[in-house]
């Protein structure tokens, strides 16, 4: 079955654009010129269900846009999307009781709290009850490691040590699919290995869907079977993971190669 | 109450607490906190009894009026701030992408992000509101209204916050705006409105309403009007349904960022 669902999608901004200097500025108050920008320029795709994908591309390709619309923060301009058979716009709350997000970029958690008063807050939040979360705490305490440092406030906690309360908050309420936006940005190579087996561990025996996006080659090349590349808002590849990988070609510079083609370069070229 | 409700209400009471617990880490500053607010407003006593040693009567208002003019004004706006503090940087959360982490929980964005800051100071205004009152003019039934008054007053300035900060959805910079506004009704709310004719009237009344969030009330504790107190609660209903159609017209639009920021 499908955990996820995209056709046809779509997603403009309106860029204010401004003249250089003063002069420029001045202009701007009375002629305001904007432009339109195409984050995301109509693009399908399906992600069974306990899948691991990964969703690819240079910055500004429409990546972060995309999980953006999966998860009901923003609206599609136009298209369809699905996730586990729910349409974000229109039941978002519902939606967001299945899905965990982690955003490696921004801070979910409250600096001021502890992970473990967070983890409580958490399971409010997605109505859990208080014995359950308990349990949970318990259960993501051991597999995540966080005994040492779960009731230290989370602004004193190293950003590896925070990463992995942000994923183990985000797993709170069981979620079916679980989208990780550059989830190992400024991590260590060990605390990246840490995080990668404990998302490949969620995979393997929760069944979770992992849709991800990041820059790190090894990221991608350690967790999917999948990989799908955008970019200007478009997709330029679907495929394996077996035949992106060619020869002896080092998986980067094929990834840098398709990236520079702009969609020109295709596995088959 | 459904289950749903409840469970909003539990998130958003746990919010607040969590705010608060945040601001007594720090026993001193917190408690000093409300202390210099509460003497911070009651240097006003000092200049409005002055005033009234020069003339009985201000905008048809004697020195008690005047007090719990200022005891409605304090609660109201300390209640505000102590349960809705974040509407009043919205603009702030809209335009640097901050809504997603709200976006993504299965709990209703608006109350969410509305009870997620507490400022300490509005405990002192919420309570030197009540202490006006006791010391000034109390009487149960007249509590029991300026309790009630203070609750319809904070929601009045709540959903002009959130007015306000919903332009942030279609114009940027608006930060100055909502500043510029909400000093205006702290200003405008300490005055007697009689001293305020024809245009100025008008705006205080239509415009930036502080005459349904302070003026009617004090009118109303002073000598009861069913019809004015039906008036105010009508008002307080209809600003909020505005503001709250308002806010989720714009988070339509709402473009989300991709800025660095940490949630503190």
């Amino acid at each position: 079955m499908q955990a996820i669902k995209v056709e046809d999608l779509s997603k403009s901004f309106r860029i204010r654009q401004k003249e250089k200097g003063m002069r420029g500025s001045i202009k701007a108050i009375f002629s305001p010129r904007t432009e339109e920008i195409k984050a995301v320029n109509g693009i399908s795709f399906e992600v069974e269900e306990g899948e691991m994908l990964a969703f690819i591309g240079p910055n500004g390709a429409g990546k972060s846009t995309t999980i953006k619309m999966l998860t009901g923060i923003l609206y599609p301009d136009g298209g369809k999307v699905e996730v586990l058979g729910l349409d974000p716009t229109k039941r978002r709350k519902q939606l967001a009781y299945q899905i965990g997000t982690v955003f490696g970029q921004k801070e979910q958690l409250w600096t001021h709290l502890t992970p473990y008063d967070n983890f409580r807050f958490f399971g409010a939040i997605y109505d859990v009850p208080d014995k359950e979360t308990e349990e949970r705490i318990g259960e993501l305490g051991e597999l995540f490691e966080l005994s040492a440092f779960i009731n230290t406030p989370v602004r004193n906690l190293s950003l590896g040590q925070r990463i992995r309360c942000e994923i183990a908050a985000s797993l709170i309420h069981r979620p079916k699919v679980l989208f990780l936006d550059e989830p190992t940005i400024g991590l260590d190579p060990v605390v990246k290995e840490t995080v990668r087996s404990l998302i490949r561990q969620m995979n393997r025996e929760l069944h979770t869907t992992i849709f991800l996006t990041s820059h790190d080659v090894g990221d991608i090349e350690k967790l999917c079977k999948r990989v799908i590349i955008v970019n200007d808002g478009q997709i330029v590849l679907d495929d394996s993971m077996e035949h992106l990988k060619y020869g002896d070609m080092p998986l980067e510079d094929i990834i840098v190669e398709i990236y520079r083609s702009e969609g020109k370069v295709t596995l088959e070229s | 109450m459904s289950t749903a409700v409840k469970n909003q209400l539990r998130v958003c009471l746990l919010s607040v607490k969590y705010n608060i617990m945040k601001e007594m880490v720090n026993k001193v500053t917190f408690l000093t906190n409300i202390l210099f607010m509460m003497l911070n407003n009651a240097a006003f006593i000092i200049q409005w009894s002055i005033l009234f040693s020069l003339r009985e009567d201000i905008g048809g208002y004697s020195m008690r009026e005047v007090m719990l003019l200022w005891g409605l004004t304090a609660s109201s706006f300390g209640l505000s701030r102590i349960l809705f503090a974040r509407v009043f940087t919205l603009h702030e959360l809209i335009v640097s992408g901050k809504l997603d982490a709200y976006l993504v929980q299965p709990k209703n964005v608006l109350l969410s992000v509305m009870t997620s800051v507490t400022v300490t100071s509005a405990i002192g205004d919420f309570l030197y509101g009540i202490v006006l009152l006791c010391v000034f003019s109390f009487s149960i039934g007249r509590l029991f209204l300026f309790l009630l008054f203070t609750v319809t007053g904070a929601l009045i300035i709540t959903a002009f916050g959130l007015l306000v900060g919903s332009m942030s959805f279609w114009f940027v910079r608006t930060e100055m705006f909502g500043v510029h506004m909400f000093n205006c009704m702290i200003s405008f709310a300490t005055y007697p409105d009689g001293i305020f004719r024809g245009k100025a009237r008008f705006l205080l009344y239509y415009i930036i309403p502080v005459g349904m969030a302070v003026y009617h009330p004090v009118h109303i504790m002073a000598a009861f009007d069913i019809g004015a107190f039906l008036w105010v609660l009508g008002y307080t209903v209809c600003i909020w349904a505005v503001a709250v159609c308002v806010f989720y017209r714009g988070l339509k639009r709402y473009s989300s960022s991709n800025l660095m920021e940490a949630r503190i």
